[in-house]
């Protein structure tokens, strides 16, 4: 992933800004300010920066540490940061279905393999076990509420 | 009521025996989180902030100066026996820190550092107690122009003065402040930035953003990069933890000195702890009577720095309790707490909550005195918890954000916007945007919106009226210049060069 493409979606994120700005209700209340100056400012100076950030990643002086020997990625970095993003969404999909302990197992399962943890009955039992701890303090000691520990779907 | 009477009437909260227990929590998780890579004090106060709907104001705030503190004492341990600062504040304590454990001096850089910690943290307190007030009573002739001068100042410093690039650091800030703006606007009840989703009607969440950026996003950048996959090469604590005669005689000065740059350029806006670190380090390094040993591990060189380190942490709560303007991600959070509970942050806090600000400052005395006696003796359980590997640390780390941020409002939207934020904070990361002014702008932003509308409110739309007043316009000043007298004298500079 290049600068420019960094530069091409901070723009996209910025046109969609100003739909949203667009999208904003005009206020039957009387006022000097209403609710849109203070976003349209924004929305202006943050395409103004962007179009800034886009010239600096053309003429090369916008930095990314792939750029720098000793903060290159090993192999398959794309992979390990998949591989966690997997066990986030895991939990997301998960959570309100069977309760929090399964899902957060997978979650915390995606980081520690993204961390080249071997997928063995060891790797299991400790995700398992940070899973439930968290569980125990944030919802048993903390009184958080995460849900039960496990929710049977039938 | 004297400055002096209400910081007695502070100790006496504090003493209590289950706000001293938070202090005591407090004091422990902060050196842990200082302790380990990858967690700092803001994100574990923001993975705290749900607890702010059970605990009570006064214990909560006492277990977050704990953390804050402890954290600045724990992470001189990474420095200098693991040499890995766990944030831009230690760097400097691991050039000369980690060179003397390198030398089996492990036991002095640690004592130097814990105790010049603690003179530091008590120097920078007292002077917190002394001068806070005096700041509340010039901050009490500030009206909404004021306030939104001051906020556009803290804002345009933290993010154009401090960084390595004035572009990227805009950019951070600006993205946070239409972050902050998500949600329905309070003044006219207009939805803004929603998208049309109910789950933003509300805003979005600081620990969310916060947790995501530092957290997920921190541990996706170093899963990426794959070469955080084994086990941490830390040094033996070698050496007597007590400090001998001649490296006491070397340390105090250099701790006093490090205080006095450490608690005023903390307390500045633009303030931020890396400058007073780096000054300290350059004038020890200046006035030593073994200038030859800098490079090679100077005891001076750890003492200064770490002093300034803790003086500016102290310096940072001064506008955050004064003002209600954070100048750091930590100060950003506890601000954010202090919304939970409806606590209107500024100059009136010391009149509207004056045992809650004052029960603050006495915990931050008694912190620092648990911290100076916890540390030390317990450096052998720190040098452990540096041995966990990894994949254990992270999946951890990774497991309790998302269990705080599902914690906090029992939504799974949150976590996946968690995940967005954590992504984001990947990118960030890799291409040297800064996260801190993304979590001020997301908190300090909204607050600005509101002072700046009631002061046009007030001025019938007259926008001079940021200029005309004679504070307000001294503080926008003051912001024009940071922001372009450094561009005026880079491009100055290069077209001599050229």
């Amino acid at each position: 992933m290049s600068t420019r493409l960094i530069a091409s979606f901070l723009l996209v994120f910025c046109a969609i800004a100003v739909w949203q700005v667009f999208s904003i209700p005009e206020s039957t209340i009387q006022s000097e300010v209403g609710p849109i100056l203070a976003p349209s400012i924004l929305v202006a100076l943050l395409s103004i920066l962007g179009v800034f950030y886009l010239f600096t990643t053309i003429s090369n002086k916008a930095p990314d540490c792939t750029h720098q020997a000793e903060d290159r990625p090993l192999k398959g970095g794309s992979t390990r940061v998949l591989c966690m993003l997997g066990g986030g969404f895991a939990f997301i999909v998960l959570a309100k279905v069977i309760g929090f302990l399964i899902p957060a197992a997978f979650c915390g399962l995606g980081v520690s393999m993204a961390f080249d943890a071997k997928f063995n009955l060891r790797t299991l039992l400790m995700v398992f076990s940070i899973a439930a701890t968290f569980w125990t303090l944030f919802s048993a000691i903390l009184g958080v509420d995460l849900g039960p520990i496990i929710r049977l779907p039938f | 009521m004297s400055s002096f009477d209400s910081l007695m009437q502070g100790f006496a909260v504090a003493l209590e025996p289950m706000t001293l227990l938070y202090g005591l929590i407090g004091c422990l998780v902060g050196t842990l989180v200082g302790v380990l890579p990858g967690i700092g004090p803001a994100l574990t106060i923001a993975l705290l902030l749900p607890l702010t709907f059970k605990v009570p104001a006064t214990a909560i705030f006492v277990l977050f100066a704990g953390i804050y503190y402890g954290a600045m004492y724990g992470g001189s341990t990474t420095s200098i026996l693991l040499n890995t600062p766990g944030e831009s504040a230690t760097i400097v304590t691991s050039l000369e820190g980690n060179k003397m454990a390198r030398r089996g001096r492990a036991g002095p850089a640690l004592a130097t550092a814990a105790i010049g910690s603690f003179v530091a943290g008590t120097i920078g307190t007292i002077a917190l107690t002394f001068f806070a007030p005096w700041v509340v009573d010039a901050a009490l002739a500030f009206g909404p122009a004021e306030y939104f001068s001051l906020m556009f100042m803290a804002l345009v410093t933290v993010s154009a003065v401090l960084g390595s690039s004035a572009l990227r650091g805009l950019i951070s800030l600006v993205a946070g402040i239409l972050f902050g703006l998500v949600g329905i606007d309070l003044q006219t009840g207009q939805p803004r930035f929603t998208f049309g989703q109910p789950e933003f009607l509300d805003g979005i969440e600081v620990t969310v953003v916060a947790v995501g950026l530092f957290a997920i996003g921190e541990a996706l950048f170093l899963a990426w990069q794959g070469k955080e996959n084994k086990k941490a090469d830390v040094l033996a604590v070698s050496g007597s933890l007590w400090l001998s005669k001649d490296d006491f005689a070397r340390s105090w000065k250099a701790w006093i000195r490090g205080s006095l740059f450490g608690f005023p350029i903390g307390a500045m806006p633009a303030g931020g702890a890396e400058l007073p670190t780096l000054l300290s380090y350059y004038t020890e390094k200046k006035l030593s009577k073994k200038p030859e040993e800098f490079g090679h591990g100077a005891i001076e060189g750890v003492a200064g720095p770490e002093a300034a380190n803790n003086a500016a942490a102290a310096g940072v709560l001064m506008p955050l309790l004064t003002l209600g303007i954070p100048t750091s991600a930590t100060a950003a959070i506890i601000l954010s707490a202090f919304e939970s509970y409806g606590i209107q942050v500024g100059p009136t806090l010391f009149t509207q909550q004056s045992t809650l600000v004052w029960t603050l400052i006495a915990s931050l005395y008694i912190g620092n005195v648990i911290l100076l006696v916890l540390n030390l003796p317990l450096v052998g359980l720190w040098v452990k918890l540096l041995m966990i590997t990894p994949q254990w640390l992270y999946a951890g780390i990774v497991v309790i954000s998302v269990a705080g941020v599902y914690g906090s409002s029992n939504s799974v939207f949150d976590v996946g916007l968690l995940f967005f934020f954590g992504i984001l904070g990947f990118g960030m990361r890799r291409f040297d945007f800064p996260a801190a002014p993304l979590i001020i702008g997301l908190i300090l932003g909204p607050m600005a919106e509101q002072s700046m509308r009631q002061a046009l409110t007030i001025s019938q739309g007259q926008w001079s009226t940021f200029f005309t007043r004679p504070i307000s316009g001294t503080l926008m000043a003051i912001s024009i210049a940071l922001l372009l007298v450094p561009n005026i004298i880079r491009l100055i500079r290069n077209r001599r060069q050229v």
